[in-house]
């Protein structure tokens, strides 16, 4: 059970989520063990003071969910949210770069990122929902010519969430340059092993019941 | 009809907009004088070169669609926006705080946003979609204290656009101390005319060419 609840990024990012929602995720995730939960630049330090003794991370989001906000903005909040505690950031990747194939810009606003924030993980959501198989492996490419640290298939807000065809798609591009991350729509453990299983190594979920309750049964099974 | 242009900020926000539509866009508000391009911030540069010598402005979102970003975040967006030639700034108020009750934070996050563009236009969203009205009385107070010049309706990206109720009561609070913006779901001439004459003084929408030019839905079937 511990090296499941490990892989799994527990995420509020609805832009109505009070601070007493924020509270109760971080207990949540304190509770179940959860490796970190994932949240909006806004409640980093809310989250920072509640999560300081435990070993929970705090992820937090940059040009979200559009990933359309300009380079040095995206720039500028993560270096913000890492100053408020941030342990780990996903930004969105330019989608309408990508698909005007200005691929030189892609690249700079995934490294001016990775430049900003060093040694902090950054994950790149692709938002494969919007992408042809060929942008897929394209955009996965420039997240390693970028040092991205993560690849994560979607934000949640877009048109659909992570499928298997595309991690495999990822996985087969980037091989263990980049790790993996699966997000949207992922409400079990049943379907969290199918991804674990094929390669990828972290997952989002933002639903605790039905987690838990998985995560239970799961464990009786082990 | 000439002057029905000049209520129009014509918009493309969504996130696999490419270059070329920009353009294209940039085209369309130069032919038709419209008030403005409304534009990602990313494009905040290229929207501005591509409408030098024409009177049209240039609009950008910040924090957009969700709000949720910290205040350094919006207030380094808007900054960039401007260096990159926005005149106009549509920001998202973050409605998370306002939920919470913290308005002090709300409050905070719009006058630090209006402090960067004193001579500007600053236009705050308040998705009202998420909002009873109790709380599009409040978010319309709270924005225009601190110093919005323009409430707006909807980021196009939430449940629901404008409607006739929300922009009545949005109006009963702005009186003369700010102006509406009513967005989201606009694309008629009939629909555009009504918000105007309930005071409306700006229209945010992708179907500007079909509202000014009257071909609308509603007289494609004549």
């Amino acid at each position: 059970m511990n090296s499941i609840s490990k892989r799994i990024d527990y995420t509020l990012l609805k832009p109505t989520s009070t601070e007493r929602e924020i509270i109760d995720l971080c207990h949540e995730a304190i509770l179940n063990d959860f490796h970190s939960i994932c949240i909006n630049s806004s409640y980093v330090s809310l989250a920072k003071q509640l999560l300081e003794r435990s070993d929970i991370k705090i992820c937090t989001v940059v040009g979200f969910p559009l990933g359309a906000t300009s380079t040095e903005a995206k720039v500028f909040e993560a270096k913000k949210a890492v100053e408020d505690g941030a342990d780990e950031i996903e930004m969105v990747i330019n989608l309408g770069f990508l698909k005007s194939k200005n691929y030189v810009s892609v690249l700079k606003d995934i490294s001016d990122v990775k430049i900003a924030i060093n040694k902090i993980p950054l994950k790149v959501i692709l938002e494969i929902s919007e992408l042809s198989k060929n942008e897929i492996i394209k955009a996965a490419e420039i997240c390693i010519d970028g040092r991205a640290d993560y690849i994560k298939t979607s934000s949640g807000f877009s048109k659909g969430g992570a499928t298997l065809t595309a991690t495999k798609i990822i996985k087969k591009t980037v091989k263990d340059r980049t790790k993996i991350q699966a997000s949207g729509a992922i409400e079990d453990i049943e379907t969290a092993l199918k991804y674990l299983d094929s390669g990828v190594h972290r997952i989002s979920m933002t639903s605790i019941p039905k987690t838990t309750k998985s995560l239970r049964k799961y464990s009786k099974k082990a | 009809m000439e002057n029905l242009s000049q209520y129009i900020d014509h918009t493309l926000l969504s996130a696999t907009a490419t270059s070329d539509a920009i353009k294209q866009l940039c085209e369309e508000a130069k032919t038709y004088q419209f008030h403005a391009v409304c534009v990602n911030s990313c494009y905040a540069s290229l929207a501005n070169e591509q409408l030098k010598n024409s009177q049209v402005k240039v609009c950008c979102v910040v924090g957009f669609p969700l709000g949720a970003m910290s205040t350094e975040a919006k207030v380094a967006e808007t900054k960039q926006a401007i260096l990159d030639g926005a005149e106009e700034i549509d920001m998202v108020i973050n409605l998370g705080y306002l939920k919470s009750k913290n308005f002090d934070d709300v409050w905070t996050d719009i006058e630090e946003v209006k402090k960067c563009i004193p001579n500007g236009t600053l236009k705050v969203i308040l998705e009202t979609c998420y909002l009873d009205d109790i709380e599009i009385i409040k978010a319309s107070e709270l924005a225009i204290q601190s110093g919005a010049d323009y409430i707006k309706t909807s980021t196009g990206f939430g449940t629901s656009g404008a409607t006739i109720h929300v922009v009545k009561i949005m109006k009963s609070v702005a009186q003369d101390y700010a102006k509406v913006k009513a967005s989201g779901g606009i694309k008629d001439y009939e629909t555009a005319k009504e918000y105007i004459n309930l005071g409306v003084e700006r229209i945010g929408t992708s179907s500007g060419i079909a509202i000014v030019t009257g071909i609308s839905s509603s007289n494609k079937t004549y």
